[in-house]
């Protein structure tokens, strides 16, 4: 099953990047990111990493500060292709390495100020919940060659 | 002009509270308004770049839709690519702007710039509608062979896109993906990977629509022509060794290949050849596989999943049984969470599929391999971690079997003393369904029952606890002792909390308490394995004399704590238990029973008194004394003095009323058979339902509509229609002394049954009470002279009324009402203290009989007036301390809470005055 959402959400709950792979409305949607950040920043660490909510199957991993949390949809027979937590887990790690390889080492602030940055980089990796790249020189090699490519046309933004 | 996005940033970091914050997004989504609206191009980038973070923190950005379009239009890269990030985060694909931007997709996608055409590549996987799709679908083709493996792989996830929204595209399609799955390129592979299962799904989707067999079209065919090279692939990953590219922690690519294997299960799925191309490959990835590292245990999980989807060698399946067994004694949670789930999710797809046909030969070997692994899940009810603990709980309900029934049963009980109070309830249910589905023998199933209700007797549901005594009761005499002496024991170690241990022990002790008498020892056999430990033990308990059994009882119902409804059930344990030991010579025992039945009599609750009452009177009537008398000549005058008549006592009665009344106490029922029949039909379904032998079966018919198998309908049904109604005095002799003041109303309505049930009133203080109980509606002629047949002609009742005979309490007697209207009785009463008496009992039988009654200080008012209300089934009685107000205030305004749901009063009506009363019918 893809992925539904991935959320980067700080230890005071704060959503930090959010990324829709199925399309929620924006009330539904704030309420089901307090709702799942409150139930996963509640659990202790020796609980599992693993939480259904609301026909969704969420899986979060923390790192320092940042709890990455990703939600895929429950398949409603229960087994047509059921969801591979440990998989999505190892994924969530991959992105971790990916994006401390990108930024030497990602923080909260990093992904604050840079949040279009962070975007693109998702956007390498997954595409509409699927799974595109998971290697980080693949990944990374476009978005660097991205970069230059923005700064011959000279940046307005920030 | 509008900030900088670092500094708006920065800004709403700042701000404290969330006031604040809403109003600094405000203030800059108005200054980019203003932006658009003047076409500021060259802010235009950069505001849709602070729309993206507004978004993400939740604030509505609609309006900044069509600038993102106008980005994509732009020449330049970085408006370019900060405009399709806009159109991916912020547009839905309901968005109607989105068809606009099929040109702007398209050009790019013909982009030289790769990156360029990566950007539309990447919209279109993650927006496209079915009509882009269709628009856009033969550009997208062009790239699946286009040379940049950068746009091969985000071609092919748009594709599955395009894919998704237009189904029918798929059967053009499926030839393609040979040549991709040469490809070298991972990110190729595995989005190529994702492709096929996405086409599959939606293939076998198509198919079911149209009706035809999902595994037999030519998509599928196509595909499992591809199985040997997927299965190359998979191999080749396995054993590549070590490359640098895409390992992790020694695993090569691992999420390739948990898509491959994903991919192989839904192949091989009802699949014969597919599943033996398969079986080598999947034992390779089983066995091979390091386990050390999160990312191993993924590919193992997948591949475990597999076996198990597909058509795989019985060795496999044990195989992947026992790769989960291992997963169990991880001590990482989340590897043995997903093992607990999958090894659920097996169980119930082999007891799925085994059902009604004969079990296959791998189903039996994989759950036989499962079995062996039942102590490791059991370990699981131990773990800190309260979802695993609900997951091995769940696990452990489908592993239970005949044989090992007794050692589960055990582990449960076991977690139920630990588990969360809130979650014992469940657990309950389940041990009696596993106990009632599997036990071994009828000792073994009374005793785990028993042992349940001891730890949680408070919270096992009332299902389970009538469900105990219906156990007890169909299991041979032996057993009853057993459980009775059993019961007592843990009655007397309990410190009165558990509520459903005391319901079944009170009902047990009352049924068969002259066994208690007598000693009771059991050596059990020695089984033929050696499975228990223990040496035989015979268990012995010693003789009770009859007063210790009765003083169980009266410690239980002496508690403060103790709830009504075990008094009640304890009343009529000790009328039960006066016939048991009626011809054992104890006089001290049936005194003290006698003292514990009368002692309720001018209980606060009716159904206490009610009880209290009647059983008096059977017990009297077994012994054949009639405790008042009305006399057939009385006429209605007579009715209001009976209270001076209440010395007559002593009077015989004759033979077929003692009778009536010994067989009444020998039968007398607890449970309510067709109520607790239907329960179980609801919830454990049919065919469980124990029958047959349960003696209330036998008095059933004899009590005309039998759905009330309580007390009533026994008097209904079986008292004589000759007998004359005896009444009883109530707690003291001198009627009519008491003083105006003290006046009680009660007042009974009989409605539930055919067979008129016998009411009962009693006052408190120093009126007199009687009984009377009426003749059975079901027989022709009811006595003439019987005074109190008041309500013979329902609706309008035709009120006596004497006019000093206030001291005396009523009884009213009811014919059946009519069915649809449905009356009730108001009795309306200004000026005088009325004492009133909660009745609140959950049990259907009760709340069939309407007994009402209310004292001016109960809570439950009516909103508007204040007036007391009671709420029981079909009939209301209210009483009003401002009956006029009710009726200025009338109508549908006025409400009750009736059976816990608001009903509205339609109707008023005064039906008749009486003894200074005003006696309301209500129409709800």
């Amino acid at each position: 099953m893809p992925i539904s959402f991935l959320l980067m959400v700080n230890k005071q709950g704060q959503t930090r990047l959010s990324s829709y792979y199925e399309w929620i409305s924006m009330v539904e949607r704030s309420a089901l990111e307090s709702e799942i950040i409150r139930k996963c920043l509640s659990r202790s660490e020796l609980q599992c990493s693993f939480v259904e909510y609301r026909g969704y199957k969420v899986v979060y991993r923390r790192y320092a500060s940042l709890f990455f949390i990703v939600g895929s949809r429950l398949s409603k027979d229960g087994n047509d292709n059921p969801e591979n937590e440990l998989g999505m887990l190892e994924f969530i790690h991959n992105l971790v390495e990916t994006m401390d390889k990108w930024a030497g080492s990602i923080c909260e602030l990093d992904i604050m100020y840079q949040l279009e940055q962070v975007h693109f980089l998702l956007d390498e990796m997954v595409m509409n919940g699927y799974i595109v790249e998971t290697n980080k020189m693949n990944v990374l090699r476009p978005l660097d060659l991205m970069e230059r490519e923005n700064q011959k046309s000279e940046s307005m933004y920030r | 002009m509008s900030l900088k996005l670092r500094d708006l940033i920065r800004k709403v970091r700042a701000c404290k509270t969330a006031a604040e914050e809403r109003a600094v997004i405000a203030k800059e989504s108005a200054m980019i308004r203003t932006a658009i609206r003047e076409e500021q191009e060259h802010y235009r980038h950069r505001n849709v770049a602070k729309l993206l973070f507004m978004h993400m923190l939740g604030y509505p950005t609609h309006f900044g839709q069509l600038e993102c379009l106008k980005l994509i239009a732009s020449p330049h890269f970085p408006e370019k690519r900060i405009g399709y990030l806009g159109m991916m985060l912020l547009l839905s694909e309901e968005a109607d702007v989105l068809m606009l931007s099929t040109n702007s997709l398209k050009n790019d996608m013909n982009s030289k710039n790769k990156f360029i055409a990566g950007l539309s590549l990447c919209t279109i996987g993650n927006l496209a509608t079915a009509d882009m799709s269709r628009d856009l679908a033969p550009e997208v083709d062009k790239h699946l062979k286009g040379g940049m493996p950068y746009l091969r792989k985000k071609a092919n996830l748009a594709m599955a896109r395009c894919l998704t929204k237009c189904p029918d595209m798929v059967e053009d399609f499926v030839d393609r993906v040979v040549t991709l799955l040469k490809d070298k390129n991972h990110g190729v592979l595995i989005t190529v990977v994702q492709l096929m299962t996405q086409v599959l799904l939606i293939d076998s989707r198509n198919a079911e629509e149209e009706g035809e067999d999902p595994f037999e079209t030519d998509c599928r065919k196509a595909f499992l022509r591809l199985v040997p090279m997927l299965v190359k692939m998979l191999r080749n990953l396995l054993g590549s060794g070590y490359s640098p590219e895409y390992d992790v922690g020694g695993i090569s690519d691992p999420f390739l290949q948990v898509q491959l294997l994903t991919l192989l299960r839904l192949l091989g799925t009802q699949n014969e050849t597919a599943s033996e191309e398969m079986n080598d490959v999947l034992a390779q990835v089983a066995t091979n596989t390091e386990s050390s590292k999160n990312a191993g245990n993924a590919i193992l999980y997948e591949c475990v999943q597999t076996i198990m989807g597909i058509e795989s060698e019985d060795g496999l399946r044990v195989l992947a049984v026992n790769i989960l067994g291992r997963f169990l004694l991880n001590r990482d949670n989340n590897i043995r969470y997903v093992a607990l789930n999958t090894l659920s999710r097996c169980i119930v797809e082999q007891q799925y599929t085994g059902d009604g046909n004969v079990p296959t030969e791998s189903a039996n070997t994989a759950s036989a391999a499962l079995q062996k692994h039942r102590q490791t899940v059991v370990d699981c009810l131990k773990d800190p971690d309260i979802s695993i603990r609900q997951r091995a709980l769940e696990l452990i309900y489908y592993m239970v079997n005949q044989g090992n029934v007794e050692s589960l049963a055990a582990e449960l009980l076991n977690y139920l003393v630990l588990c969360p109070r809130e979650h014992r309830r469940d657990i309950c249910t389940r041990i009696f369904r596993v106990v009632e589905k599997f036990s071994p023998d009828d000792r073994w199933r009374v005793d785990t029952l028993i042992t349940m209700l001891t730890i949680a007797g408070r919270e096992a549901s009332r299902d389970v606890q009538s469900a105990t005594v219906i156990y007890i009761s169909r299991s041979p005499p032996d057993i009853h002792a057993y459980a009775t002496h059993k019961l007592v024991k843990a009655i007397r170690d309990d410190d009165g909390s558990q509520r459903g241990l005391l319901v079944v022990g009170v009902w047990c002790i009352g049924e068969y308490g002259d066994l208690l008498l007598n000693p009771y020892s059991y050596t059990p056999s020695v089984r033929n394995n050696d499975a228990t430990t223990s040496a035989p033990v015979s268990i012995t308990f010693m003789a009770l004399d009859a007063v210790s059994v009765v003083e169980a009882i009266k410690t239980i119902i002496d508690r403060h704590s103790c709830p009504e409804y075990v008094k009640e059930r304890a009343l009529t344990s000790f009328a039960k238990l006066s016939d048991r030991f009626a011809d054992k010579g104890d006089v001290a025992a049936l005194d003290m029973l006698a003292k514990l039945i009368k002692k309720h009599e001018v209980s606060h609750s009716l159904e206490l008194q009610l009880r209290s009452c009647e059983y008096a009177a059977l017990i009297n009537a077994s012994k054949g004394i009639k405790t008042i008398i009305t006399k057939p000549a009385a006429e209605e005058e007579d009715l209001f003095g009976l209270a001076d008549n209440g010395g007559d006592s002593g009077e015989s009665v004759s033979a077929s009323v003692i009778n009536a009344a010994k067989e009444a106490l020998s039968r007398m029922p607890v449970v309510d058979l067709k109520v607790l029949r239907k329960k179980q039909e609801d919830a454990f379904g049919s065919g469980t339902m124990p029958s047959g032998n349960y003696p209330v079966e036998a008095s059933a018919p004899a009590s005309g509509g039998g759905d009330l198998l309580d007390l009533n309908d026994m008097f209904g049904g079986e008292a004589p229609a000759s007998a004359p109604a005896p009444a009883q005095n109530g707690s003291s002799g001198g009627g009519g002394e008491a003083p105006k003041s003290d006046l009680d109303l009660l007042s009974d309505i009989f409605a539930a049954t055919p067979s008129s049930a016998p009411v009962n009133a009693a006052s408190t203080g120093g009126g007199g009470g009687f009984d009377i109980f009426s003749t059975p509606a079901s027989q022709s002629t009811p006595a003439p002279a019987n005074p109190i047949d008041l309500f013979g002609s329902p609706p309008a009742m035709s009120m006596p009324t004497p006019a000093s005979q206030n001291s005396n309490p009523l009884d009213i007697f009811g014919a059946p009402p009519p069915v649809q209207s449905q009356p009730a009785a108001m009795m309306a009463t200004p000026n005088r203290r009325q004492h009133h008496r909660r009745y609140d009992s959950k049990d259907a039988e009760y709340r069939r009989r309407s007994y009402l009654c209310f004292h001016p200080d109960e809570k439950n008012r009516c909103r508007r007036c204040t007036a007391t209300h009671q709420e029981i089934s079909d009939y209301l009685v209210l009483f009003l301390p401002c009956y006029p107000k009710l009726m200025a205030c009338g109508n549908q305004e006025h409400w009750m809470v009736l059976g816990g749901k608001r009903t509205p009063i339609l109707d008023v009506k005064l039906n008749t005055k009486w003894l200074g009363y005003d006696l309301l019918t209500l129409t709800l």
